[in-house]
């Protein structure tokens, strides 16, 4: 079967009924959750990660890819309306956005930003159809030595260009690799720093980690230094079908095929990530705007908000090649959507494409359609999701830790102390 | 570009130099980030220790199992060493900006320990209480800890969540959360 008869196939699953419902339950929570602060993609599928165990892996794999590309669209929502982005990658929609949210053109930067973020995210997941079997038939012919040396590769620059100081990288990706390494070994059965404690015997499971780092850890930062006083909110105007202009459109078609072609790219090497490809897109609308247009940037320049944006949902996609392929995750989110795959005893890589090719098509046509729900959800909600930023912070952070402690509690319904 | 919506709330825009918390942070020394430093690399230390009293097994080759501890052991160490000095020198480390932080604020320490003294009373206390109390509690709990407004509130809230959670989580979905003894007699838990 060639790869297009087989994404059909994988749309023949992704359509049924069922797990329909299950990508639409992903990218609500995911566009919520992306909407919410304190809250990024990583955190949420870390904590529905141990839920999930009852799924059947394809369901579960599509409410992930549901929360992952949801989040990436309610990013924008909070850099817009608060000046006040969530994730690294949002950070430059805030710089026009936000400008341009003051002068009341909130609507029309919301709209060029979910439209431009469906636009990247549709011509990233065709480029990931069409990449992704190349590069893992490329990477069958990879021995043992060439995974380590391509793992040695991607983790140390993901240590040392996420982040401004490579010393405090190298030494988190040393944590990481300690923690990895406590436990039982399989082949002789000796105990590795467990420190002769029996219930690190089986390790340190990664949804543990997961959910100290990104939810107790955080929620607890946040708690420590937590903003007083009402959340400061740009209103929106009503009525979605006039948010944007002729002129609008205009100018922010380029930026977002642009933004495309920067953010895909990137999102496939290691250490690109996706806040990378939002400076990169700034920068080159920046650079590539007529005269009269130049000095609109800094004071809300639409393109400002549509290059950035496409980037950032192309990169998202673009990271899903390695990880597919190689096994190689390159964001957190990438990270923790590796170890559900885990958890059913599916190990990413080269032979994913052979092994579980029905699962692997489903979650690619699942991206289209989710995207599709994406876009449906997004520009007439965007007054739902601005109520939502409204929950009063106690109770939104008493929820989170709440959630975490569900999360490691149902791991295995046991309480380890030591 | 001030509009008077964001002029009093606090709401600072990123990228713009945080000078309060910069003052701040200058003039005392930063005793979490050596202390941080100083942690990594003392379990830098303690995996190249430890990684000696691996068993190599007669059958392994050129690599045995020590080498890849001793590398990491040696991240550790030398990333240490190299986060401390760089304290030293002033580059601290950058707090995280969020839409609910604050970083020109002190670490609110008590806070901090209302929380995790919720978390922890709530991890221990679900096999007694069982878990949809326990959750209810440590919601209300770090709503109160947080500072909630119309604490009233927070008890019917917490309890509505946690029985939601159960039902859903518990019941529908067949995770185990124990219902515990106080609610164990009723038939429908």
């Amino acid at each position: 079967m060639d790869n297009f008869a087989q994404l059909m196939a994988g749309f023949a699953t992704a359509l049924q009924p069922e797990y329909l419902l299950y990508a639409f339950f992903g990218v609500v929570i995911g566009t919520a959750v992306g909407v919410l602060p304190g809250i990024g993609p990583a955190m949420t599928v870390a904590l529905l990660l141990p839920i999930t165990y009852t799924l059947n892996p394809t369901a579960a794999l599509i409410v992930f890819a549901g929360i992952y590309y949801g989040g990436m669209y309610g990013g924008s929502t909070t850099s817009i309306l608060l000046n006040t982005p969530g994730e690294s990658a949002s950070i430059v929609t805030a710089l026009e956005g936000n400008k341009m949210a003051k002068m009341g053109r909130g609507a029309a930067a919301l709209a060029t930003a979910a439209i431009g973020s469906f636009v990247a995210a549709s011509v990233a997941t065709v480029g990931l159809t069409l990449v992704a079997p190349i590069l893992a038939r490329w990477a069958v012919t990879l021995g043992p030595p060439d995974y380590f040396a391509l793992m040695i590769v991607a983790f140390t620059t993901v240590g040392a260009l996420m982040g401004k100081s490579v010393s405090r990288g190298m030494l988190s990706l040393g944590l990481g690799l300690f923690l990895g390494l406590v436990g039982t070994e399989v082949l002789t059965g000796q105990q590795r720093f467990t420190g002769g404690v029996p219930v690190l015997a089986d390790g340190i499971d990664v949804v543990l980690i997961a959910v100290g780092l990104f939810a107790v850890g955080e929620s607890l930062y946040v708690a420590s230094r937590l903003k007083s006083g009402p959340v400061s909110l740009i209103p929106v105007t009503k009525g979605w079908r006039n948010w944007m202009s002729k002129e609008d459109w205009a100018l922010s078609w380029r930026p977002w095929l642009r933004g495309t072609a920067i953010g895909f790219p990137i999102g496939t090497i290691p250490a690109g990530g996706a806040d990378v490809a939002t400076f990169l897109s700034y920068a080159a609308e920046k650079r590539l705007a007529k005269k009269g247009r130049k000095n609109v940037f800094g004071k809300g320049a639409i393109e400002g908000v549509a290059g950035p944006e496409a980037a950032n949902n192309a990169a998202a996609a673009g990271v899903l090649v390695p990880l597919l392929t190689l096994g190689l995750p390159t964001t957190a989110t990438a990270a923790i959507i590796l170890s559900a795959f885990q958890s059913y005893g599916i190990q990413p890589g080269p032979l994913l494409f052979q092994n579980q090719s029905a699962l692997v098509w489903a979650l690619i046509a699942s991206l289209y359609i989710g995207n599709i729900m994406l876009l449906v959800l997004n520009l007439p909600l965007v007054g739902i999701w601005v109520k939502v930023l409204q929950v009063p912070r106690p109770y939104l952070y008493a929820g989170i830790l709440l959630f975490a402690a569900l999360g490691a509690f149902s791991m295995n319904s046991t309480i380890s102390m030591c | 570009m001030t509009s008077p919506q964001s002029g009093s709330s606090g709401v600072s825009t990123p990228g713009e130099p945080r000078s309060v918390s910069e003052e701040l942070s200058g003039r005392r020394i930063p005793i979490g980030e050596y202390l941080f430093a100083a942690l990594a690399a003392g379990i830098g230390i303690y995996v190249l220790i430890a990684a000696n009293y691996i068993r190599i097994p007669i059958s392994s080759n050129t690599l045995g199992p020590r080498s890849f501890p001793y590398l990491v052991g040696a991240l550790l160490l030398c990333a240490g060493i190299a986060v401390f000095i760089g304290v030293r020198r002033g580059r601290l480390g950058e707090a995280e900006e969020g839409e609910d932080v604050d970083s020109s604020v002190a670490t609110d320490w008590v806070t901090v320990a209302k929380l995790v003294a919720f978390f922890t009373a709530h991890a221990f206390l679900i096999e007694f209480i069982g878990w949809p109390i326990a959750a209810a509690l440590l919601f209300a709990g770090a709503a109160w800890s947080l500072g909630a407004q119309r604490l009233r509130w927070a008890i019917p809230i917490a309890l509505a969540l946690a029985f939601t959670i159960y039902f859903l989580f518990g019941r529908l979905l067949g995770l185990s959360l124990p219902a515990g003894p106080l609610l164990d007699w009723m038939p429908f838990f």
